[in-house]
């Protein structure tokens, strides 16, 4: 497990806490992105599987942690979503702008359902009729993957920077 | 091995052993067994939360409000220090007049229906989880909150209390799909179970019986059955009636009194008296 950790999880402690308190009171055609999960999603997209699915554990379990859901339960979801577009990513020819946007919606649904399967086997409260929030929700995180996408991207690119051969 | 085999075989295990992790922590938290580790790590975070709420309310209020830029660069150019002094005041004036209308309605609600207790608590979170509605409050386990308790703000119910920490508590909304409350309704004197309908918005009441003829407008109130809520307590109006006479039972579309999305202050009903049921008991042979 790289070095990346540690970075990871005040990151998404950071961002359970906007999730929370920041971003109901701006929302986005009445729902709000699931930024811990975006960011682990692009995060995974660009650094690869064993990253992705990091991130995608610990923005599950500060998720859980400001909601009513068992903590463990979305990191599950997340997980599956991210390694799932993962292997999609790896299958699709490169590109930096459609690429993000649909893996983002793919991934979003994964997710999703998965969450909803999961607290029905946990018997906790979740109804599949949540699905009907679920196209606000897939658009909403796919306009926040691309901005969080490319910061990650250039900042990759500044700490290390491609070699050219001459 | 080569290099390959072996990062794959770490990769693998890396994310079998998360799963794992996670499988054990949501079976772990659903039993209960984490409550007082949780409780101890939530606490602080919520404090946080409590924080930055305040802060952003304040902003988004800001934001919100009516404002002409243009007339209000004039205006700084003109008088600058002395008119940032004041706005600063009306913003803080305006606040505290909306605080003052938040605690008014509050105060109201309460001499409504003295017979309840209640605390009242500041909503200081929403829940991350787009599959469920649910808010966090700043009171918990030591104000007195117990789970169960139903929540009201001071147009209606909310929701009641899922899930406490030490200093505060989570709330399932009404408008939660899986939430079930015994309703009655005002002028048909129906009966009925009322269930959240999830991102919508709208709360349904179900199991309502042929023999009523509803109408649009109807007030819903707790029927207090089950002694699980407060009697007579307002959710909505009726806003739409399902009615097919193939049917064995109609249904009733509520829109609810309360704008789940501005909440700020609510209140924690403590303590009430259920509705007497002793009539349904079975008498005891001597």
């Amino acid at each position: 497990m790289s070095s990346s950790i540690y970075l990871a999880i005040p990151l998404m402690l950071v961002l359970g806490l906007v999730e929370t308190a920041v971003l109901p009171h701006f929302p986005i055609f009445g729902a709000e992105p699931q930024l811990a999960f975006v960011v682990a999603l692009a995060w995974g997209l660009l650094y690869g599987i064993e990253e992705g699915v990091v991130w995608a554990f610990f923005a599950g379990i500060f998720t859980d942690f400001f909601s009513i859901t068992p903590v463990g339960v979305s990191s599950l979801g997340f997980m599956v979503g991210v390694t799932a577009v993962i292997f999609v990513q790896q299958a699709l020819p490169k590109s930096r702008v459609l690429l993000p946007l649909a893996l983002a919606g793919l991934a979003t649904v994964i997710s999703f359902i998965l969450n909803i399967i999961m607290l029905r086997l946990f018997g906790t409260i979740a109804d599949f009729q949540s699905i009907t929030i679920l196209p606000t929700v897939i658009l909403v995180n796919m306009l926040t993957i691309l901005p969080v996408y490319w910061l990650f991207y250039f900042i990759n690119r500044m700490l290390r920077p491609r070699r050219v051969q001459l | 091995m080569n290099l390959n085999d072996a990062q794959r075989r770490i990769r693998w295990t890396t994310i079998a052993i998360l799963v794992g992790a996670s499988i054990l922590l949501s079976v772990l938290d659903s039993t209960g067994n984490l409550d007082i580790l949780f409780g101890f790590m939530r606490d602080p975070l919520t404090a946080v939360a409590s924080w930055t709420t305040r802060q952003t309310d304040t902003v988004a209020d800001a934001l919100s409000g009516p404002r002409d830029l243009e007339e209000a660069r004039t205006e700084i150019e003109l008088l600058q220090a002395q008119l940032e002094a004041l706005e600063r005041e009306n913003e803080e004036l305006r606040e505290i007049q909306g605080e003052w209308q938040i605690l008014q309605d509050l105060f109201n609600r309460v001499r409504q229906t003295p017979e309840l207790r209640r605390q009242t608590a500041n909503v200081i979170g929403y829940d991350t989880s787009p599959a469920v509605r649910s808010i966090i409050i700043d009171k918990g386990s030591e104000d007195g909150i117990r789970v169960g308790m139903s929540v009201e703000s001071p147009r209606g119910l909310i929701g009641r209390i899922f899930r406490t920490t030490q200093n505060s508590s989570q709330v399932v909304l009404i408008t939660d799909n899986a939430s079930a409350i015994p309703v009655r309704l005002g002028a048909s004197r129906a009966t009925g179970s009322l269930k959240g309908r999830g991102a919508s918005g709208d709360l349904i009441v179900d199991w309502i019986d042929l023999k009523y003829q509803l109408e649009v407008g109807e007030v819903v109130l707790t029927s207090g059955l089950g002694g699980d809520f407060p009697q007579d307590i307002v959710i909505g109006r009726v806003v739409q009636i399902l009615r097919n006479e193939a049917d064995l039972f109609q249904q009733a579309i509520v829109q609810p009194a309360t704008d789940f999305d501005t909440l700020e202050i609510v209140l924690v009903v403590t303590d009430f008296t259920p509705i007497d049921t002793t009539i349904f008991e079975s008498p005891t042979e001597n």
